[in-house]
């Protein structure tokens, strides 16, 4: 479990058919994959400006390099209590036109997941969370569910 | 696709256009031939060119167009039937070239139809064409289908003698002429040709692609965004060397700013285009006389908005055309010219452009709308009772309202209105609407000037940042310790106690939902008065942090939602803030449907105030008018006790002598009195001799006719009538011309942002024999500063935000001029407190803007104490 501390460029594992790779990042102890296509960019949270009147998961506006990108709390989509944001760790994803900031506790390894490691999501997970998943992976002996980008920022209630 | 091809298109597409209105301004005056060279250019260039190119299409159907084009360039009047099948031809080569466009090359057709009418119009020959102009069949334009002889088979025209000799010569020259239209370049985007002016030929221009506008736009931005943060790190650092680069970095990011603008730019005649085309549509698909006036063509705005109020301005045309305008019988019945008027006007007003459709028909009806308001359940009857005509006149703005009696083709299905406003609304813009029974409608469009850059306010509220764009604000006032008097809360609402005028306030912080936290009681808090169209309110916020252009960034998808932000920026300092949007917080108010008590007068941007007016006589012509401010008092004179004396009339009046100026040399004096107007200027009263007052009323004076004479400013219309506004300054020097002292007048600089101020206090600096100019007021205070210099004395509107900013009054403090150039401020309250920080930071007063007295008399001891100091230091340097 290696701890990123600055901007790091992707660096992406080239999968084999039907392979693909996943970072696992932290959230309230526990492990998710996130896709590292849809990562841009890993960076700290130095300051946000928070967003009167919006979705509560939204922690506020960053400013990534001359970009504003909205700020969402992955601990609060998974509903646990967030962390003081300030030096949080955050992943920049692009979602439909839209630039994001997935705020994590910790971001781990680089996974390689195939459809042979995937499980059936159980029926009893709480649908506020398998909502949010694309599918659960056994590796070793852990389950982790990889992160559904588009249902992730989806604010549409 | 082949690139003189490509070029064709273009061309063509523009120069059609032009033709269009040309041929309808020429069906209305068919003695100027010159209307139509355009036209008869345009389909001689297609047939030309289009045969060159192998276009066989246009070739034909441009052929046969010229033929008849030929006829009415050669003296054959226009007939309804004629100019209607020239326009249909030019809508199908319009059609043909935008399928050429979309498909590279001419698709397979039949323009038989078209081709057919064309030449059986022209066969019939000018003969028969004059016969046929009696004989005028109403043919439905949809379809041109022609009731005519048979179709001859052959393209060639079968003509009459005449006509062919005089198309021969042409038919021949024609490859060799190939003539290019217009100017032999135009750069993209710019002047669609106007039926007046044709496009001109010494004029220089490029053609640029719209995608490299936008990315110059695009850099542009960034750019300020750049010169933003680096005149922010060098704001906390002490190094002198690299502030005057950085200046002038600051002002060429700027200008190259406003260059970029200025290339997006377009005149909003583009717009006017294809209305006159339009009109004439609506006129004969609804049985209506219509005319089109067009104002302010050359008014420019940004090409994006320019393309977003195309669907809205043709809607409430229709509207105007088919609601508005009675038909030709009810308005002469009701004593109207049988010709009805739609007149669409823009122009600048202050950061904004304001599109005006008005037309003179019998305006809205507001019964049936107050019937349909409360069949629809939007209101209650008794809410109606206590609105006024213009709250409930914004009805009409509600989805699926419509008071048509019978949804025409042409408008009423209730879906237009809503759609107009939410379009103008979602570029920051606004649609007001007013209306005279039987007189007629205006519909007022106003519109941001640009969509990227914006100056703001940069506000603080609980510690939070937002920003507020600038063009929206009125006003700051200041509230401190009287903010128990300024704001009251009535009815569970606050208002905010504005001069005599009351208007709806919120507190910022609960708009945008923040705890009403722990607050310091004792803080000084501000009321910011915001305009969005023609309603007024004001927030309450904790402070003006800064002044900044700000790049608007529109928000993030997952955040449109919020009504009160239109988007979010990041500022010099690198912090991102959100934007406030003035019309989001006035909806939240409920400034639309409110039933409070709404403020009565309305205040503008552009000057348009109501003021009190008093309208007399004097001598022929229009009535006259002087805003009532200026008048001390009305007296009877009789003419008995005026005296002559020095060539100049003078009355005894109260112990004193005052000069009296007859406004007009024609009036005669054989009346036993005259009223008179009493003005009192700095040395003493004049009076204005008038022959008869005629009313005091309360209007809006809007200048719309500037004059040449130095006694009047100008015309404007007042309730129908025509009224001329006196220039007060010019009766007054000639009561009590200004004794010479043998020195140049002084120069006084004016700084103020509001026109009223500027009404209120020039007219009487003027009269007193100072050379004033006036300014406005720049966010950084320092670039006006750096005028002073240039005169000897200055005032200005402490009242205004830019005073507010921490930065302002220091830079007064500190500015090396202080001793030589006395700076007097003048303000709407002067407080004792405002009045110490006014002279704490070099001011030599703060005076109230009422009391013109007080203004003159210090301004002419700060000038003498300031010659005083300039003479003895000079003594001391000899």
């Amino acid at each position: 479990m290696s701890s990123m501390s600055a901007a790091v460029q992707m660096v992406s594992d080239v999968p084999t058919a039907g392979e693909e790779s996943y970072f696992t990042v932290f959230a309230g102890g526990e492990a998710f994959g996130l896709s590292v296509l849809q990562a841009q960019t890993i960076f700290r949270i130095t300051s946000v400006t928070p967003i009167p009147l919006g979705p509560a998961d939204i922690v506020g506006l960053v400013n990534l390099r001359g970009k504003i990108v909205t700020a969402v709390s992955l601990r609060r989509r998974l509903g646990i209590p967030m962390d003081d944001v300030q030096n949080a760790l955050a992943i920049g994803i692009e979602h439909k036109g839209e630039n994001f900031a997935l705020i994590v506790d910790e971001v781990g390894d680089v996974l390689t997941l195939d459809p042979s490691m995937k499980v059936q999501i159980p029926a009893h997970f709480d649908p506020a969370r398998s909502r949010l998943m694309t599918g659960l992976y056994k590796v070793g002996n852990l389950l982790i569910p990889a992160l559904n980008i588009g249902a992730l920022f989806d604010f549409t209630n | 696709m082949d690139e003189l091809l490509r070029d064709f298109l273009t061309e063509t597409t523009e120069h059609i256009e032009g033709a269009e209105t040309q041929l309808v301004h020429f069906e209305r005056n068919p003695s100027d031939a010159s209307l139509i060279s355009s036209i008869f250019r345009l389909v001689h260039t297609i047939k030309g060119t289009s045969s060159f190119l192998g276009l066989e299409r246009l070739e034909r159907v441009g052929h046969a167009a010229e033929s008849v084009m030929g006829m009415l360039r050669d003296g054959v009047p226009p007939t309804q039937h004629s100019v209607t099948i020239i326009l249909a031809a030019i809508d199908r080569i319009k059609t043909i070239i935008e399928e050429i466009g979309q498909h590279g090359g001419e698709p397979p057709g039949d323009d038989s139809e078209i081709i057919n009418a064309l030449e059986a119009y022209y066969a019939a020959g000018a003969e028969a064409a004059t016969a046929a102009a009696s004989v005028e069949a109403n043919v439905e334009l949809a379809a041109p289908q022609v009731a005519e002889s048979a179709p001859s088979a052959e393209p060639e025209p079968v003509a009459a003698p005449a006509a062919v000799a005089a198309e021969a010569p042409k038919a021949e020259k024609a490859p060799a002429q190939q003539e290019q239209p217009g100017p032999a370049a135009k750069q993209e985007g710019t002047q669609g040709t106007q039926a007046k002016t044709a496009a001109n030929p010494n004029q220089e221009t490029i053609r640029v692609s719209v995608d490299t506008i936008e990315r110059m736009m695009q850099l542009v931005s960034e750019l300020v965004l750049s010169r933003n943060q680096l005149l922010e790190l060098a704001r906390h650092r002490e190094d002198d060397a690299i502030k005057t680069p950085l200046q002038h970095l600051s002002t060429l990011t700027s200008d190259l700013q406003d260059a970029v603008m200025r290339a997006r730019m377009q005149p909003v005649g583009r717009l006017y285009a294809n209305l006159p085309r339009l009109v004439r549509e609506l006129s004969t698909s609804l049985g209506k006389n219509i005319d089109l006036v067009t104002e302010g063509a050359d008014t420019e705005l940004d090409r994006q908005l320019i393309e977003v109020i195309r669907d809205p301005l043709t809607h409430l045309i229709r509207n105007c055309a088919d609601h508005g305008i009675e038909r030709p019988e009810e308005r002469l019945a009701s004593g109207k010219p049988e010709r009805g008027e739609i007149r669409v006007s823009a122009a600048h007003e202050a950061g904004q452009i304001t599109i005006d459709i008005a037309d003179d028909g019998k305006g809205l009806d507001i019964e049936r709308i107050k019937a349909k308001i409360t069949s629809q359940g939007l209101a209650t009857e008794q809410d109606l009772r206590s609105m006024s005509n213009e709250e409930i006149y914004r009805y009409i703005f509600e989805p699926g309202f419509s008071t048509a009696q019978v949804v025409s083709n042409v408008s009423g299905r209730g879906v237009g209105m809503d759609v107009v406003r939410s379009n103008i609304e979602a570029i920051g813009g606004s649609v007001s609407l007013s209306s005279a029974p039987g007189k007629g409608s205006r519909f007022s469009l106003r519109i941001p000037l640009t969509l990227a850059i914006a100056p703001a306010l940069i506000i603080e509220v609980a510690g939070q940042r937002f920003a507020l764009p600038q063009t929206s604000v009125v006003e700051a006032v200041s509230l401190g310790k009287n903010y128990k008097d300024l704001i009251q809360n009535v009815q569970n609402a606050l208002v905010l106690k504005l001069r005599e005028e009351v208007i709806p306030a919120v507190e910022l912080r609960d708009v945008v939902g923040f705890s009403a936290a722990s607050e310091n009681e004792e803080a000084e808090k501000l009321a910011v008065v915001m305009r969005v169209g023609t309603d007024s309110f004001c927030i309450i916020v904790d402070g003006v942090a800064d002044i900044q252009e700000i790049v608007v960034k529109p928000l993030s998808a997952s955040l449109s939602h919020l009504k009160v932000f239109s988007g979010h920026t990041i500022l010099g300092d690198g912090s991102v803030v959100l934007i406030l949007d003035p019309a989001g917080i006035g909806a939240n108010l409920g400034i639309e449907k409110s039933t409070e008590k709404k403020r009565t007068d309305l205040r503008d941007q552009g000057a348009l105030e109501r003021r009190r007016l008093v309208m007399f006589r004097a001598g022929p012509g229009a009535p006259k008018v002087l805003p009532l401010s200026l008048v001390s008092r009305i007296e009877m004179v009789e003419t008995s006790r005026i005296e002559s004396s020095d060539g100049r009339l003078m009355v005894l009046l109260q112990g004193r002598l005052m000069p009296i100026v007859p406004i007009s040399h024609h009036i005669d004096m054989s009346k036993p009195s005259y009223p008179v107007l009493v003005i009192a200027t700095e040395k003493r009263s004049i009076g204005l001799m008038t022959e008869e007052i005629v009313d005091i009323l309360e209007e809006k004076l809007e200048i719309q006719l500037a004059s040449a004479n130095s006694d009047i400013v100008g015309s404007a219309e007042i309730r129908g009538e025509a009224v001329e506004l006196l220039d007060v300054s010019h009766f007054i020097r000639m009561a009590d011309p200004p004794t010479s002292t043998g020195t140049s007048p002084q120069r006084v600089l004016f700084a103020a942002d509001d026109q009223l101020v500027r009404d209120m206090l020039c007219p009487a600096l003027a009269a007193a024999g100072y050379n004033l100019s006036a300014a406005a007021i720049p966010a950084d205070i320092n670039e006006l500063v750096g005028q002073f210099s240039a005169y000897d004395a200055v005032i200005v509107d402490f009242d205004a935000p830019a005073f507010a900013l921490p930065g302002a009054l220091a830079a007064l403090r500190d500015r090396k001029n202080a001793s030589l150039v006395p700076i007097v401020g003048v303000a709407t309250h002067p407080t004792t407190r405002a009045a110490h920080k006014a002279t704490d930071n070099g001011l030599v007063a703060l005076l109230s803007k009422h009391d013109r007295q007080s203004l003159l008399e210090t301004l002419a001891f700060a000038l003498d104490a300031a010659a005083d100091a300039k003479a003895s230091s000079m003594e001391l340097a000899a």
